[in-house]
């Protein structure tokens, strides 16, 4: 049973369709005002129904107070490095703070091609993504005075000026389901963030991802705890009998949170939806309930 | 003279960024037009686009500037460079949320020095009629600039930012909308335009929409219009139209959803007066505490104004007529300003050809409607899977067109999938008794495997106001829809061959029957522009693609005769015949020359003053058997 002893963390997943863009703006401010941590956008540049997250988390950065912000996940093939490193610091200091990086190594490679990214294998993704961390953190750490110099097999970066300098540290969480990712997860990201549904085998196959990104930490002098376990939900909802996970009444809800956890480290719960009222039920009867079981229990 | 002032904000390091953002927000609070974000910054600052994307989430209402040139290629090796594509798509994002105040061209403003006097700027206004805008680093500075602002306590009409009529269209004269319309128009660059420009089923991009109030509003809109003759103008009163373009790209909609009134005139004689942008759904609750219904089309958010016009097939036609059957009176603002009522015996020439081809005469103000006496009615929504589809349909040719006068039956199916087809009916019976409305239908229970089933008594009422209201946000359709209409004497066992043929090929995604007769027949054919009186259904076929949707529909040409208008989107020459016969067309044609001699209302089924007469011989060979 693992529990890396994260405050717990409650945020919205959500589909930033251009056509319904005052819903997706509202989704975010009901995000913020219900006393919610994080509110996150997918990803899909290639997608011309969506908007442009970048975009986006920028504007609802600011028509927000409180809430984090992050992509679910970036998607890197079309989002170079160096841009993003310099757009996240750059939303950290306007927001105060309250931004995090979710990346992702990129799937759908024809839509990435047709956009002008370049097509590469799952194993090469890896690769890369591991050279874009590595470059992202060399940017950011602008009291570092030696030249970046990443020089990589898909990224280079000779003498890029360092900055702007976040505001906060800002949580590069990884969206990972392979080994290899899971590995380069535990090895230099501060998070995992998958979900669920599209984990092979669901909640039962978690331990087997936590063991390895655990042992990927290790071996890289690292603490698991220094990679946070951050989950998205998709099926969800709020119904007068129990029917799964995080689907039923708000009470079931707790009590799986909990579960996660006190059990599977899952230390931040994320829901898809885009749902106002379910968000407002979420921050209102789910998260100050599920925070004060996993206190208790964990004091025990 | 009035001037676009604005500043310049750079953001080249940590503490700045909040300064960026409080001078944006006291700029808009000053009444200034324009915020540019200097993008000449460099690596290690702050990046540009995210700066001004969180200054527009920042503001509300001042414009956001920004130059951002697409990079040449995109470069996947260069980990420091954006590609195009996605800055394209980052732009056309900002436009969307930030509702039009955002430009990203910097030839759309000019940079003054950060300390010209008024007389200055007010010179560069003048020399290109730009936003000029000045740099500032301190809230003082910005305050010496927001004194430059000129007093507007006096201005009429609204006041668009220079980003808001950046986005005008060539060739409309803005400048020069009556007085009476400048206050509710909408531009490109206006807040609600995302809430106006698409309409249920089509994409739109209009370059003006025009929002009249009154029959003297419509007047001086049709006057307005009638001065850009090239530009395309669409007559809209809820936007639910297939053929009738409500909306269009770089043109003018006239919409006339506000005039939506509706008025009992007379109790005893059931005599209602309702306004062209009123709903289907409006009328049928504001009838229903009569005892009253209009019979409409299957849709309740439909506009009152383009079916009202065209003809009316709906769940009570085979009872009480079509809805053009039930008007008495119209009053409508003809292409030359004038506001013409029009009878049975005023203008009754008018009053035919509003009764079928009413978008080509003018825009109505007001119908006047003898209504019907309607209480409790059954109402049933079928889903039916069936193997054989071809049966299943003749079955509900014959049950449909059989059923007495108070049933009328719809169906809707698609492409079959596994050999399988789905077959909604959907309909009403308009009698307050429980056991006959179940006679009714139970007929229809063998046309296919029940798979769903849901019978109600319940109201006229009712059954319109499923439909979802449209709220402030508008419509959202987009793209074209493409869609054939044609009506059928009889449902044959050859057409039903044909239609599960045409089904097959998956080119017809949505294909509807809906059942005629009855109370439709009652009235002679050329009792009213809309000439269809015989046929047993009406059939509708939309598909994705124009082309494949022509290649599947041509074998089902033999079977029908003519169309209804309001659910064609073709428009040729040879559309036009086949929505009214010769003797209409001619007549049609006589009165447009009369009425609308410079053919300013071309939008629906334009029939065209300089035409010759239909009668004649004026088809080429290819059009002949098109």
């Amino acid at each position: 049973m693992t529990d890396y002893g994260h405050d717990l963390l409650f945020g919205t997943f959500v589909t930033p369709t251009a056509k319904n863009a005052e819903h997706v703006l509202d989704m975010a401010v009901a995000t913020d005002r219900a006393g919610l941590d994080l509110v996150t956008f997918q990803d899909h540049p290639y997608q011309p129904a969506f908007l442009d997250t970048s975009t986006l988390l920028a504007f609802a950065a600011a028509r927000t107070e409180n809430v984090h912000l992050s992509a679910n996940v970036a998607n890197l093939p079309l989002r170079p490095p160096a841009v993003l490193a310099r757009a996240a610091a750059s939303l950290d200091i306007l927001s105060g703070g309250r931004f995090e990086l979710g990346i992702g190594a990129g799937g759908f490679w024809d839509a990435i091609a047709a956009m002008g990214g370049r097509k590469l294998t799952p194993g090469q993704g890896v690769t890369a993504l591991k050279e874009a961390i590595q470059i992202i953190r060399e940017l950011w750490d602008v009291d570092n005075p030696e030249i970046v110099r990443v020089d990589g097999e898909y990224y280079t970066a000779r003498g890029a000026k360092r900055g702007p300098r976040p505001a906060h540290d800002i949580a590069i969480w990884v969206g990972a389901y392979k080994p290899r990712m899971l590995e380069l997860t535990g090895a230099m990201g501060d998070g995992w963030l998958p979900t669920l549904e599209y984990i092979e085998g669901g909640l039962a196959r978690v331990p087997d991802a936590n063991a390895r990104i655990d042992a990927a930490a290790a071996e890289a002098g690292r603490d698991p705890a220094d990679v946070r376990r951050v989950f998205n939900f998709m099926r969800v909802g709020f119904a007068p009998s129990e029917r799964g996970l995080l689907n039923g009444p708000p009470e079931a809800w707790v009590d799986h949170i909990a579960d996660m956890a006190l059990n599977y480290g899952v230390s931040a719960f994320i829901i898809g939806g885009d749902d106002i009222a379910m968000t407002e039920r979420f921050g209102a009867e789910v998260a100050p309930a599920a925070r004060e079981l996993v206190a208790r229990e964990r004091g025990r | 003279m009035d001037i676009d002032l604005g500043i310049v904000v750079r953001a080249t390091d940590e503490q700045r960024a909040g300064v960026a953002t409080g001078l944006a927000r006291l700029a808009e609070e000053r009444g200034l037009d324009l915020v540019v974000v200097d993008a000449a910054s460099t690596q290690g600052t702050l990046d540009p686009w995210t700066l001004a994307a969180w200054l527009a989430g920042a503001t509300k209402r001042i414009g956001i500037g920004i130059d951002r040139p697409l990079p040449p290629a995109p470069d996947p090796t260069d980990s420091t460079a954006p590609y195009p594509s996605v800055i394209e798509r980052a732009r056309e994002s900002l436009e969307r949320i930030a509702r039009g105040r955002v430009m990203t061209d910097a030839s759309a403003w000019v940079v003054a020095s950060a300390d010209a006097d008024a007389a200055t700027l007010a010179d560069l206004a003048a020399r290109d009629g730009l936003p000029v805008v000045v740099p500032v680093s301190s809230r003082e500075e910005l305050e010496r600039v927001a004194s430059f602002v000129p007093d507007r306590s006096g201005a009429k009409g609204r006041r668009r930012s220079a980003a808001a009529r950046a986005r005008r269209v060539a060739g409309i004269d803005y400048d020069g909308v009556p007085e009476s319309l400048a206050e509710t128009a909408v531009e490109p660059g206006d807040a609600e335009y995302a809430s106006v420009a698409s309409t249920y089923l089509r994409g739109g991009q209009p370059g003006l929409v025009l929002r009249p109030r009154t029959p003297e509003e419509v007047a001086d809109a049709l006057a307005f219009a009638s001065r850009h003759p090239d530009l395309p103008l669409g007559i809209r009163s809820a936007g639910h139209g297939i053929s009738g373009r409500s909306t269009n790209k770089g043109g003018i909609v006239i919409d006339v959803g506000a005039m939506d009134s509706i008025e009992v005139l007379d109790v005893e004689r059931r005599l209602v007066r309702i306004g062209p942008g009123a709903t289907w759904k409006r009328v049928a609750a504001a009838l229903a505490p009569y005892g009253w219904a209009l019979g409409s089309g299957d849709y309740g958010g439909v506009g009152v104004g383009g079916l009202a016009t065209a003809g009316g097939i709906g769940f009570l036609s085979r009872k009480h007529g079509l809805t053009i059957d039930h008007l008495r009176a119209v009053e409508l603002v003809v292409p030359d300003g004038r506001l013409v009522r029009a009878t049975a015996t005023e203008n009754a020439d008018l009053f035919w050809a509003v009764r079928g081809a009413g978008a080509n005469f003018g825009i109505v103000t007001a119908f006047e409607f003898e209504v019907s006496e309607v209480g409790a009615v059954g109402w049933a929504q079928l889903m039916f899977v069936t193997d054989d589809l071809e049966r299943s349909l003749r079955r509900y040719g014959e049950l449909a067109s059989t059923a007495p006068r108070d049933t009328t039956v719809f169906l809707v199916t698609g492409q079959p999938r596994q050999g399988m087809a789905q077959l909604q009916l959907y309909g009403m019976v308009d009698n307050p008794d429980a056991d006959t409305v179940v006679a009714r239908l139970t007929p229809f229970l063998e046309l296919g495997m029940l798979a769903e089933q849901q019978v109600v008594m319940t109201s006229y009422e009712s059954v319109m106001a499923m439909a979802a209201d449209v709220g402030p946000e508008g419509q959202h359709g987009y793209g074209e829809p493409h869609s054939r209409s044609a009506f059928l004497d009889e449902l044959t066992p050859e057409f039903a061959r044909d239609a599960a043929e045409m089904l097959s090929t998956g080119a017809v995604h949505f294909f509807q029957l809906r059942a005629m007769g009855g109370a439709i027949a009652d009235v002679e054919p050329d009792a009213t522009a809309f000439a269809f009186r015989t046929p047993a259904f009406h059939v509708t076929a939309m598909g994705a693609r124009d082309d494949r949707l022509n290649r599947a529909w041509a074998p089902l040409r033999r079977h029908t005769e003519g169309l209804y208008l309001s659910f064609e989107t073709e428009r040729t020459p040879q559309t036009l015949r086949d929505a009214f016969p010769p003797r209409a067309l001619d007549r049609l044609r006589e009165l447009k020359r009369r009425y609308d001699p410079h053919n300013l209302l071309r939008d629906n089924f334009n029939i065209d003053p300089a035409d010759a007469p239909s009668l004649a011989s004026d088809q080429t060979p290819t059009e002949a058997i098109a």
